[in-house]
């Protein structure tokens, strides 16, 4: 009972944490509304959980399935890049030394942050649900609203998906913690990998098994019903956000699947590989002792103990100190700005940007602009979240909100400085169009340029941190692969002049938020 | 050069204040800054550094308004933070020029005054390390270094000395009384020794007040010929100190040597020399 009390005061405490910030507020807010379009409302021009040309019935059956799958899926996606850091943070803040010297184990740790992790997408789980609810009153015409029928989906579907992701967040931190990009780009990839080979196709016992999202079964019910009882060539469904425009959508009825006792051990399972996942993670779990720098970083450490060692502060006398000038110029703030962001992050993860700028010479100049350069930018995400934020998470901004006018110096300075790097990645691409006089995507691709950067720096502002912008981006990037209009910011499915008609009121909000916040945080510290 | 801080208040919330009500006149010369946990010290430091907006009251330096013009203030202040962090993957060289040129500062000799301030205070030799390989009191020489940078005229340090070594304190405090003498400088300590041996005067705070402000003798007057010492068996002190403020104690094998003050003097005492120390903790403790 004590050892009871003491796991849920650990979880308590680190879910408060967590959840005690703008950032997470905003995530609460971002998710609400997601909720709201997965149930489209009639007339709407897409769709999101489709059988062929049918969806169902809006009844409570149907709008429980679907927002419980749609959690799944895109709360599994945004949600990784939300919880990913609860060890970091533990490390960042030294608390981490603390929890080293008590008898906590390795496996209660990180067992609590998986924990922590779930009771987080668990919060935001239950504000889709209660939101799912009230679609159901608001679109079912009226018919009977069934509780069982309406939680089942979300017992049996996201929450061990949920529960997968909160392992899969500790893992990553266990084993790839000192490079947060590679954990980002990791799970990227998986993800593309499980909704590009599990989910299409026909619903098999394999994929029904090895599917972590655990929709794939629920989709296969759903076709069995549309071929059985409305359309004998309905093709596989799909769980996304479509675009229907002019297309015919029809309807059917849907009552619920019947929950297998195949799905039901699948689910479990994917709760019992988490767990045991974990337990062998504990076996390599750093217990935040941890070599901070490579070799030739720990020859320099020596150095400069051995210099701490032997020397005092000296006398430094004021007159002997040679004059200097006044230069208000912005020029060497912009230079340490890019210094700063050429050094964040694995040195050899430039050859993997050099890989990516080379392929946007070669390739095909459409694949180039649709897939490269997204991925590539995508893989700034950790250069570019902290632009605005790093003062205050540096705890430098003693100096730069009291340096002479830091307003229009020196944010000024971080926003080309962001720009520059995303400009340079994007170089081959802009030559290419240049060479073929094709002014237009040159045009496209630059304002994207600011307004990703824009973006990080509005959002880290607004929210403190990096977590919210590196959630958006990965979003974003997901459904610029997916060739989604309405996240085609550089122009890649759209080439017109009306994106940048869109774009540049965007870029001034944009601006003019992250001046405003910044000004009114100068003034009052 | 005259800072004057006219009824400057920081109120919080309803109930809670920073400052109230709080005047002060500086002028040159070196100012240090008295008072327990939450007295407000840094309150003050950061709106004097423009880092903080007061929720009323005026602060002036020769006349103009720093509040409304803090550009004015910041071209010529040097500011060490209580708690500051550092760019880990920049090193010392990098750091300081980020620094100059936030403070506006360039020009040939930039390189030179940066190279003389780093071995001013002994970072020269890893100058061109990554500051996030630095230890505690490296990182606070290099904050005591880019407070310089700009050839300050209004010095602010709060908690200068944390993490420095005995030997460092002597030398940042004849740093300091170098610096003093066409500079306004304003410094806060825990420590009392430090304020002591070079503060020409000193301000003591509470509960976001103004206790006192005076020269060192100034203040310490309100103590003088109050400060006894007495010795006594160990059972007695308890209820010795629920009767007058002790100060310090040294327990001495079965006694215990007790240092106090008090308006009237208990039998077997002996009068003491008050200190800056004594009146401080005169002050604060008997304005509860």
């Amino acid at each position: 009972m004590h050892k009871m009390n003491n796991y849920k005061s650990i979880i308590k405490g680190d879910y408060q944490q967590r959840t005690r910030s703008y950032a997470f507020l905003i995530t609460l807010a971002i998710s609400l509304y997601l909720a709201y379009t997965f149930v489209p409302a009639p007339g709407a021009n897409y769709t999101t959980v489709k059988i062929g040309k049918y969806v169902g019935e809006n009844n409570t059956a149907w709008i429980g399935h679907v927002t419980a799958m749609m959690t799944s899926v895109f709360l599994s996606l945004f949600g990784f890049y939300l919880i990913n850091s609860s060890i970091k943070k533990d490390r960042d803040t030294e608390v981490g030394m603390i929890i080293a010297t008590t008898p906590v184990s390795n496996f209660k740790y990180l067992f609590t942050k998986v924990l922590s992790n779930f009771m987080v997408l668990l919060t935001i789980t239950g504000l889709v649900s209660i939101m799912g609810i009230i679609l159901v009153f608001a679109r079912s015409n009226g018919t009977p609203f069934n509780i069982v029928q309406f939680l089942l989906p979300y017992l049996l579907t996201t929450l061990p998906c949920m529960f997968f992701i909160s392992s899969l967040a500790v893992l990553a931190e266990v084993f790839l913690g000192k490079w947060p990009i590679l954990q980002y780009i990791g799970f990227f990839c998986l993800f593309g990998i499980i909704t590009a080979n599990v989910l299409p196709g026909t619903g098999t016992t394999a994929k029904i098994l090895i599917d972590p999202f655990g929709v794939k079964m629920v989709m296969t019910g759903m076709e069995n019903l549309v071929r059985q009882q409305y359309d004998a060539t309905a093709t596989v469904g799909s769980v996304g956000f479509n675009l229907s425009s002019g297309q015919e959508v029809k309807t059917f009825l849907f009552q619920g699947i019947s929950w297998s006792a195949l799905y039901i051990i699948s689910r479990l399972l994917w709760i019992g590989i988490s767990i045991f996942a974990i337990f062998i993670a504990s076996k390599f779990f750093h217990r935040f002792d941890v070599k901070e720098k490579i070799s030739s970083r720990k020859k320099k450490n020596i150095i400069t103990e051995n210099i701490e060692a032997r020397n005092v502060l000296q006398e430094i006398k004021r007159s002997a100190l040679p004059s200097i000038l006044t230069d208000y110029g912005i020029l060497p703030f912009i230079k340490t700005e890019l210094l700063m962001l050429f050094r964040k992050g694995p040195k050899w993860f430039w050859l993997v940007n050099i890989g990516g700028m080379i392929a946007m010479f070669f390739i095909p100049i459409k694949i180039a602009h649709q897939f490269v350069l997204p991925i590539v930018w995508f893989m700034q995400v950790g250069r570019w979240s902290d632009l605005a934020s790093k003062e205050k998470t540096n705890r430098i901004h003693y100096f730069t909100y009291a340096a002479y006018q830091p307003l229009k110096r020196l944010l000024t300075s971080q926003i080309i400085a962001g720009i520059v790097i995303a400009v340079t990645l994007a170089l081959p691409l802009l030559i290419r169009y240049l060479l073929a006089a094709d002014l237009l995507p040159v045009l496209n691709i630059f304002m994207g340029a600011v307004f990703i950067v824009l973006l990080a720096v509005c959002l880290g502002i607004l929210s403190e941190g990096k977590k919210l912008f590196e959630i958006l981006f990965f979003g974003i990037t997901y459904f610029n692969l997916n060739l989604f209009p309405i996240t085609d910011y550089f122009g890649a499915v759209s080439s017109g002049k009306s994106l940048a008609l869109i774009m540049l009121p965007i870029i001034a909000v944009l601006l003019m938020i992250s001046f405003v916040k910044r000004k009114y945080e100068i003034e009052h510290g | 050069m005259v800072l004057s801080i006219q009824h400057l208040s920081k109120k919080y919330s309803k109930e809670k204040f920073g400052l109230r009500d709080y005047s002060l006149n500086i002028e040159n010369g070196i100012l240090g800054l008295l008072g327990p946990n939450g007295a407000g010290k840094s309150t003050l430091m950061k709106i004097i550094a423009t880092i903080s907006k007061p929720s009323s009251g005026t602060i002036t330096l020769d006349g103009r308004d720093i509040v409304k013009e803090p550009n004015y203030i910041r071209k010529i202040l040097g500011y060490l933070p209580q708690d500051f962090g550092v760019y880990a993957n920049l090193n010392a060289y990098e750091f300081l020029e980020y620094i100059a040129a936030m403070k506006g500062v360039g020009g040939p000799n930039l390189r030179k005054r940066i190279e003389m301030l780093l071995e001013g205070v002994n970072l020269i030799e890893a100058a061109k390390l990554p500051i996030g390989t630095y230890s505690g009191g490296m990182k606070q020489r290099i904050g005591i270094a880019q407070a310089l940078l700009n050839d300050p005229k209004v010095l602010i340090f709060d908690e200068p000395t944390v993490g420095l070594d005995p030997e460092e304190r002597v030398r940042f405090r004849n740093l300091i009384s170098d610096l003093a003498q066409d500079c306004i400088i304003i410094l806060s300590s825990h420590i009392v020794s430090d304020i002591e041996t070079i503060a020409d005067e000193v301000a003591v705070m509470k509960g976001g007040m103004l206790i006192t402000k005076g020269t060192q003798p100034d203040v310490i007057k309100s103590v003088a010929g109050k400060v006894f010492e007495i010795v006594m068996e160990g059972s007695a002190v308890n209820d010795f100190k629920t009767k007058h403020l002790v100060i310090n104690s040294i327990r001495q094998k079965e006694n215990t040597r007790l240092r106090y003050i008090s308006d009237s003097v208990v039998n077997t005492s002996i009068p003491c020399t008050a200190s800056l120390e004594d009146a401080y903790l005169f002050l604060t403790k008997n304005n509860a």
